[in-house]
């Protein structure tokens, strides 16, 4: 068999190296990193308003990005909106604190301690791969149609990656550094805290991170079930009225809810795990 | 490496082993490890544990040093059972084993800061044993920003904090390349030549423990066991130039048959 085809000489190979790490490096700047996804944005609400506009899509059912946006607009100066945007929050947030803080306790317990592991984590794991808002009725049922079922609902989906985490962070401490620790007489609790819980961290950090968008989930879909005030109801409400631009500017409100929420913790994050390298 | 005044006050300690023996249960059944290991290390003495794998020479290392029982015999460290924890006997491991979330000097005190030592005199001894190892300069330095060969120094520095009388090293050169590695030696022979540490060295290889020792201990294969004691006549400070030495070569080849012996089974 023969082949058309000449190995690359050395210096074509150097000028195609090169090339890439321009590429990487250009990919690398963050002016780049923001104009790239907004460029992509761009273009598709420009290709659904083209859409909207030659009428292939049913205005009713599919409004155009700019009554979408036109409905956001209308939208922020109502009172109820940031009354609902206020629940949603606080739900998130709470749910967040008690779900990630369990999590983090129990992770931590069921990773240091064998007894705790063996007695919790196949529950855990089980749980884990239960659809957990399959729950939301049952805590309506149990705490009402107030806030507290929903922070539930939120504290309960969030509570396992970080428990997930800081156990795969745990079991993941360096061999070497244990005996080194041994070696230097460290007590348990000393090991705890100047090995174990900073070497988990970066592994547990990234499940807490999970766990907040998680939270901002288990929130609405709480509120779906069954609520009187919060974004999801009116998102519900929104739809019954036929106010499809109106509920899309509550999920576009809902997404930037999220991103804020995950550059805040991604910011916590680089100020307090400053070991973790890129 | 010059070592700068006080950074070493205490002398090295004699290490005795009597009919060491140890033994792992494994999932197939018992596999003795060692086998009536007797040595007797001199305060002061720089001994290089040479041998294959799975010849028992870290398992040694860490039964000197309290970390893991044994079933027979006796070892005794500066007339002293072994126990973890002790601070006259600094521990090196293969990898630098430097804690990411402190900078250099922070990973130099963690033997202080685990001995709830945080006195005044813990910044100048940092420093000085900074100084001792040539990274004064990176003292604020994570260890990301440091070479494989810097960063073993953070390891030595760190091990020798406390001034231990006994320094135990398992392979702290294996991950370093050839050129390193051999300064690193050099340096290390010329330290302990100085500080007058008893040091314990577990290698692979036999131009590094003939280079840097007083005395090999050639251990063979199932069992682990000694197979050969090779004292090193070499003129000491040590250097590099001594590799290509007549002597040398003899000496390597002492340990070399030493080990081959301890891979046919034959015990001396």
């Amino acid at each position: 068999m023969t082949s058309n085809m000449t190995a690359p000489s050395t210096e074509q190979i150097t000028i195609a190296h090169d090339d890439q790490q321009k590429r990487t490096g250009m990919l690398e700047r963050t002016s780049v990193r923001i104009a790239l996804p907004l460029l992509v944005l761009l273009f598709f609400v420009l290709a659904l308003q083209t859409l909207s506009v030659m009428g292939v899509l049913n205005p009713i059912t599919f409004p155009s990005p700019l009554d979408v946006f036109a409905a956001l607009g209308d939208l922020i100066t109502k009172g109820y909106f940031w009354e609902a945007t206020w629940i949603t929050l606080q739900e998130t947030l709470l749910g967040f604190a008690f779900g990630a803080g369990a999590g983090l306790v129990i992770g931590a317990l069921t990773g240091t301690f064998k007894t705790f592991r063996v007695a919790l984590y196949p529950f855990i794991v089980a749980f884990q791969n239960t659809p957990r808002v399959a729950l939301a009725p049952v805590f309506l049922t149990w705490f009402g149609f107030g806030m507290e079922s929903k922070v539930v609902m939120a504290a309960v989906i969030c509570f396992f990656p970080v428990v997930i985490n800081t156990v795969a962070g745990i079991a993941g401490v360096d061999e070497n550094a244990k005996t080194l620790f041994r070696s230097l007489g460290a007590t348990k609790t000393q090991a705890f805290f100047r090995l174990t819980l900073p070497s988990a961290a970066a592994i547990a950090f990234a499940g807490v991170k999970t766990a907040l968008t998680l939270a901002l989930l288990g929130a609405i879909v709480a509120e779906f079930v069954g609520a009187s005030e919060g974004l999801g109801v009116l998102i519900k409400e929104l739809n019954f009225q036929l106010e499809v631009a109106m509920g899309f500017a509550v999920v576009i409100t809902l997404a930037i809810i999220g991103l804020v929420l995950y550059g805040l913790i991604e910011l916590a994050e680089k100020k307090l795990i400053t070991w973790v390298r890129d | 490496m010059t070592i700068a005044p006080g950074v070493t006050t205490t002398k090295g300690e004699a290490i005795s082993l009597v009919s060491v023996g140890k033994t792992y249960q494994t999932a197939t059944g018992a596999l003795p490890a060692l086998v009536d290991v007797n040595l007797d290390i001199r305060a002061g003495e720089f001994v290089a544990l040479v041998g294959p794998s799975g010849c028992g020479k870290s398992t040694l290392l860490k039964i000197i040093a309290g970390l893991i029982p044994f079933e027979t015999g006796m070892v005794s460290v500066g007339g002293e059972k072994p126990k973890e924890g002790r601070r006259d006997i600094g521990f090196m491991l293969q990898q630098s084993v430097l804690m990411p979330w402190l900078d250099v000097k922070e990973n130099v005190a963690l033997p202080f800061r685990i001995a709830r030592d945080s006195g005044p005199h813990v910044g100048a001894r940092v420093d000085q044993l900074l100084e001792l190892v040539g990274l004064s300069h990176a003292a604020s330095m994570r260890p990301w920003e440091l070479s494989g060969g810097m960063q073993q120094r953070v390891a030595l520095a760190r091990a020798l904090a406390l001034d231990p009388g006994v320094m135990l090293m398992d392979e702290p050169f294996s991950a370093l390349d050839e050129f390193k590695r051999e300064h690193l030696n050099i340096e290390v022979a010329h330290m302990a030549d100085t500080i007058g540490k008893t040091t314990i060295l577990v290698t692979h290889s036999i131009s590094e423990a003939v280079l840097m020792s007083d005395r090999v201990i050639a251990l063979g294969v199932n069992p682990g066991r000694v197979v050969g004691d090779i004292t090193i006549d070499l003129e000491r400070p040590r250097s590099s130039d001594m590799v290509s030495g007549k002597r040398f070569q003899e000496l390597s080849n002492e340990v070399r048959d030493a080990l081959a012996i301890g891979m046919t089974g034959e015990a001396k």
